[in-house]
């Protein structure tokens, strides 16, 4: 027994050593391979080879999209894209990291796990970077830690009232007009649900996601936050979709979770009338429009309904939510590379990167005119007026703040949102209950 | 090479004690090197590593700061541990009979010479080689309160108020143990009907001779015999049930609210989410005892009935 | 503690005559149909996700999530089959996913069969406390050191590799405890009759043990080329590279970030079942057939 102990400290002693070490010295390996003293003055001729992580490539263009234009503007650096899980990029990116063997640049794929790779020195001040961008680039802010920055946005993506303009016109219900609060949202789903009852189609969608309810709660409400301990601010938000699951104007939590409802069905085969969803979903729509996948149908794009008359009307701001998806720099790259990195940052959050973007259906994080020009020249996209002023004018908050506890409370708010929807608790209950979970269980 | 050499139990006396027991320990150790080098460099030292962990506040990058029993306070006044345990016991606690003995039920009724056996037996081994995936769907939308056709058939019973099964608290885990089983009785099954072929026949004619009913034989031949299997699907199923994750993960996640959240899935959050990986191992830590304690019992039980 | 729980079958069986299964008694009619019948039933309903599976691998992706559910593709879509094939690199995975399912089975089945041997036949000091190591790793859940393995795994530059696939499943625990368990039941006086005869320590292994635990094997081999086949995590983990993908981590990149083509999904899980069934099917007579007919006669 005794020396079976010592077999196994030892093994202990022998495996934290490979864990330490490979924290500190993951970029050994790539340091051999170059000189380091030179780097900086020979960067610009000699040709450098950048990987860029990516996920799903064979359906999302968009990194090849940057890489390709990039190497257009810059033939000596080629930058090679290394494809990761969608579902599990995370994942598979903590565990890459933690053993050296990352890209050199990979994606911020949402503020959530911004702060465990910063945190964790897994990211390179770009600084340098962010300051030779303008006000046009939304969403940077959101990477600034302590003055400095850690990552650069090449997209910004927020949420809008998707709605499908036959069913409308079936059910004689007058479009979205930008005036929308959530009360005229609700009234106008209760109003479609009869009208449309012959179709099957319900008035509105509220996909699985708790960014449906809290996202907008969060961004809406005046003082609300969520690393405080007090979500009273949920209450409105969860007390309407709550009637409308009741009164059968969208199917319930416990329908979309049981039957593993996909938004793209519900909205794309005219299940619903109306949806809010992220932006990208754009050009899934026009893509599965195309492929047959989703049915043709005419539709259109408004901004999210409002939390009241205050920022509603063409004449306002809209507010709404979205995370930035950013790009970040692997520090274990040499120098010459992270050279070469950060000019590609840069390419990725300017003008030229984003008309690049903009023509693929994406919405980029720079805007401009020359960019929303670019955007609707893409064949499918809706161009009327409200569909314009709600891609070019809003005011878009990030649902996830920069902080070591959000993920923590994003997870407790997620088990919020189920109890609620489900009715397995009541709204202030289920609120109260989250509020003391996150004193008791979540670290000041 | 080592020849004939009757070993420990029926060792004779010219044979002196102490080569004996080198000769055994390397007679035992060159059966067991080729698996355990694999095993201890592969499982064993990351094993160890994360017993180490569980004392630190490792966050995956970079150092591991040794905080002591820090992790383990924490853990005594964390509801959502508590909960998780909880959950965890209560889906251990009716899975593994439930799975023993659908399991051992199925192997009894498969194991005869019956025309279509062989059709039989892949259909009972279905459920645990189809998509993990297509069983969730399928499942929920049986139990779906409204459209399902468990609910229809209960209504039809006279039942008032059918459970809500996954989209309801209370229901959710019922309706988890019960796919659980579904899943894994094909593949206990097959442990038990090969345990099954390991039963001498004449047992079973001495037992006749003695004038044993079916029932008798069941219990005075098949089970004894079969103990070491039952011994052994016990614990495996032990083990699977304190650490059951993916069909959680693809029927419920979780929810609704905490109700079926459960250890393994707590682990992962607390992990690969929040990225607090000390405290996830010092909780794998745990789940590793509680399965431990739980397994040693079952030694302990096995062994006296040995006797 | 002391772990060992050998089970010696309540009679002596050194002088039992040839072994041959008694005849089973002839159920009355009405109980057979019955019991087809109940048969019959259950293994419809055990079937009823697999035949899901199958409609939908015949859906467009919109169709397959529906409120109600559909038991039937309103027009079935053939071409999913061979889209799987051309627009998917299927053919790569299954190729990579029986690569390794067979390599992992020969290694786990081989290794821990002697391994087990050594734990259940062979008395020596340490050996119920290394056994009770085995199985404790069993218990420990997987996500909480897939990280520290990995790295291990990157610094021994295994990640990446189909070998990281089969260093991660060929060794484990659960073949040594599987067949100890069965080697357990062997007779003693099995061996000692072998011993007398002039057999070594490994030609009881090879000669005795091995035939004689054939349902045990047969099992063994089995589920752990199941295991291997559908395992998802771990090709998830280590595996970047598409050229060395496995069939469910191949059918994952059918979920990309925005849309999900679950129609090929369920599309290829229906033909990565079909080899496992097939395998089945052949493979459970040996569960009848075991110990009576390779049995002690040798």
């Amino acid at each position: 027994m005794k020396r079976s102990m010592a077999t196994a400290l030892g093994l202990a002693a022998a495996a934290s050593l490979v864990l330490a070490g490979c924290g500190s010295s993951s970029g050994d390996g790539d340091d051999d391979a170059t000189s380091p003293a030179t780097a900086a003055a020979t960067e610009a001729q000699d040709p450098v080879t950048l990987s860029l992580a990516g996920w799903s490539l064979a359906t999302t263009p968009e990194f090849q999209e940057l890489a390709d234009a990039f190497h257009a503007e810059n033939p000596n650096i080629t930058v090679e894209l290394k494809e990761y899980d969608a579902a599990n990029y995370d994942t598979q990116m903590i565990a890459d990291l933690a053993a050296g063997s990352a890209p050199d640049v990979y994606v911020l794929k949402n503020l959530k796990n911004f702060y465990t790779y910063q945190s964790g020195g897994q990211l390179v001040d770009v600084s340098d970077v962010s300051e030779g961008l303008g006000d046009e680039v939304s969403g940077l802010k959101a990477y600034e830690v302590d003055g400095a920055t850690f990552g650069v946005p090449y997209r910004q993506d927020s949420w809008y009232l998707y709605y499908n303009k036959d069913l409308f016109d079936a059910a004689g219900v007058e479009y979205p007009d930008g005036s929308w609060t959530w009360d005229d949202y609700a009234d106008a789903a209760e109003k479609l649900t009869p009208a449309l009852a012959a179709t099957g189609a319900k008035g509105t969608y509220q996909h699985s996601w708790q960014s449906t309810v809290q996202g907008f709660a969060l961004a809406q409400t005046k003082g609300a936050s969520l690393l405080e301990d007090d979500f009273g601010y949920l209450e409105p938000y969860y007390d309407r979709a709550l009637k409308l699951q009741t009164d059968g104007a969208q199917e319930s939590l416990g329908t979309v979770t049981t039957n593993k409802l996909t938004y793209q069905a519900q909205f794309g085969t005219q299940k619903a009338a109306m949806m809010p969803m992220g932006s990208w979903y754009v050009a899934t729509l026009i893509a599965q429009q195309a492929s047959g996948d989703a049915q043709k149908f005419a539709w259109g794009i408004a901004p999210a309904p409002q939390f009241d008359s205050s920022t509603t009307g063409t004449s306002k701001t809209p507010i709404t939510f979205g995370d930035p998806t950013g790009l970040g720099i692997n520090p274990a790259a040499d120098d010459d590379t992270i050279a070469a990195a950060k000019k590609f940052l840069a390419f990725a959050a300017s003008e030229d990167g984003a008309k690049g973007l903009a023509g693929i259906g994406i919405t980029p994080a720079y805007v401009s005119d020359a960019v929303s020009e670019a955007y609707f020249g893409v064949a499918g996209v809706p161009t009327d007026d409200l569909s314009k002023f709600a891609f070019s004018t809003h005011d878009t908050k990030p649902e996830n703040p920069v902080n070591k506890n959000t993920a923590a409370i994003q997870n407790i708010l997620n088990e919020t949102h189920t109890g609620i929807l489900s009715g397995s608790t009541d709204v202030a209950g289920g609120i109260s209950s989250a509020e003391s979970r996150v004193k008791s269980e979540v670290a000041p | 090479m080592v020849t004939t050499t009757p070993i420990a139990p029926a060792a004779p006396p010219v044979v002196r004690r102490g080569r004996l027991k080198l000769r055994n320990t390397l007679l035992g150790w060159t059966f067991l090197l080729p698996n355990f080098v694999g095993f201890a460099v592969l499982t064993l030292v990351p094993v160890v590593a994360l017993f180490y962990l569980a004392f630190t506040g490792w966050n995956v990058f970079g150092k591991a700061p040794w905080v002591g029993l820090d992790n383990f306070q924490r853990m005594l006044h964390d509801p959502t541990f508590w909960v998780s345990l909880r959950n965890t016991l209560y889906y251990t606690a009716f899975h593994i009979p439930l799975t023993l003995v659908t399991s051992l039920g199925l192997a009894l009724l498969l194991n005869r010479k019956l025309r279509g056996v062989a059709f039989f037996r892949t259909a009972a081994f279905f459920p645990y080689i189809t998509s993990i995936v297509a069983i969730a769907v399928v499942w929920n939308m049986l139990f779906s309160p409204e459209y399902g056709p468990i609910n229809q058939f209960l209504l039809r019973l006279g039942v008032d108020n059918p459970p809500g099964w996954t989209s309801s608290a209370t229901w959710a885990m019922p309706a988890v143990i019960i796919v659980g089983t579904w899943r894994e009785m094909g593949y206990y099954m097959l442990l038990f009907l090969a345990g099954l072929q390991t039963i001498p026949p004449e047992l079973y004619e001495a037992a006749r001779v003695d004038g044993a009913n079916a029932w008798q034989r069941f219990w005075s031949v098949t089970l004894p015999s079969l103990r070491p299997t039952t011994f052994f699907v016990t614990v495996m199923l032990t083990i699977g049930s304190f650490k059951v994750f993916d069909l959680i993960l693809v029927m419920t996640n979780g929810g609704p609210g905490q109700s079926t959240l459960v250890l393994s899935q707590l682990v992962y959050r607390k992990g690969f989410e929040e990225n607090q990986f000390g405290y996830a191992s010092a909780i794998a830590v745990v789940l590793f005892l509680i399965c431990v304690g739980v397994t040693v019992v079952q030694f302990v039980v096995n062994k006296r009935r040995d006797r | 503690m002391a772990v060992t729980m050998s089970t010696p079958p309540p009679l002596a069986l050194a002088d039992r005559p040839t072994l041959r299964r008694p005849p089973a008694r002839p159920l009355s009619t009405v109980g057979k149909i019955f019991g087809y019948v109940t048969l019959v039933v259950a293994a419809v309903a055990i079937l009823v996700p697999f035949y899901w599976m199958a409609m939908s691998s015949l859906k467009t992706n919109n169709e397959v999530f529906t409120v109600p559910i559909k038991w039937l593709p309103t027009q079935a879509q053939w071409h999913n089959y061979v889209d799987i094939f051309t627009k998917a690199n299927m053919a790569t995975w299954l190729r990579n996913t029986l690569l390794l399912s067979v390599a992992v089975t020969f290694l786990q089945v081989l290794t821990g069969s002697f391994a087990a041997y050594g734990f259940s036949k062979v008395r020596f000091p340490g050996r119920d406390l290394l056994f009770l190591v085995y199985i404790g790793t069993i218990a420990v859940p997987w996500q909480a050191y897939m990280i520290p393995q990995f790295i291990l795994f990157s610094k021994l530059h295994l990640s990446n590799t189909l070998w990281s696939i089969i260093a991660l499943q060929a060794f484990g625990a659960f073949g040594v405890f599987l067949m100890k368990q069965f080697y357990d039941t062997v007779p003693e006086e099995l061996s000692e009759a072998a011993r007398i005869d002039g057999l070594s320590e490994y030609g009881i292994w090879r000669r005795i043990m091995l035939p004689l635990s054939v349902p045990a094997l047969a099992s063994l081999t089995l589920l752990t080329f199941v295991t291997t086949w559908n395992d998802y995590l771990g090709p998830l983990i280590y595996l970047r590279n598409p050229d060395l993908f496995t069939v469910q981590l191949g059918l994952s990149t059918f979920i990309s970030q925005y849309n999900a083509e679950f129609a090929l999904i369920m599309t290829g899980s229906v033909i990565s079942v079909l080899p496992i069934a097939i395998i089945f099917l052949l493979g459970q007579r040996y569960f009848i057939e075991g110990i009576a007919t390779s049995g002690l006669k040798g």
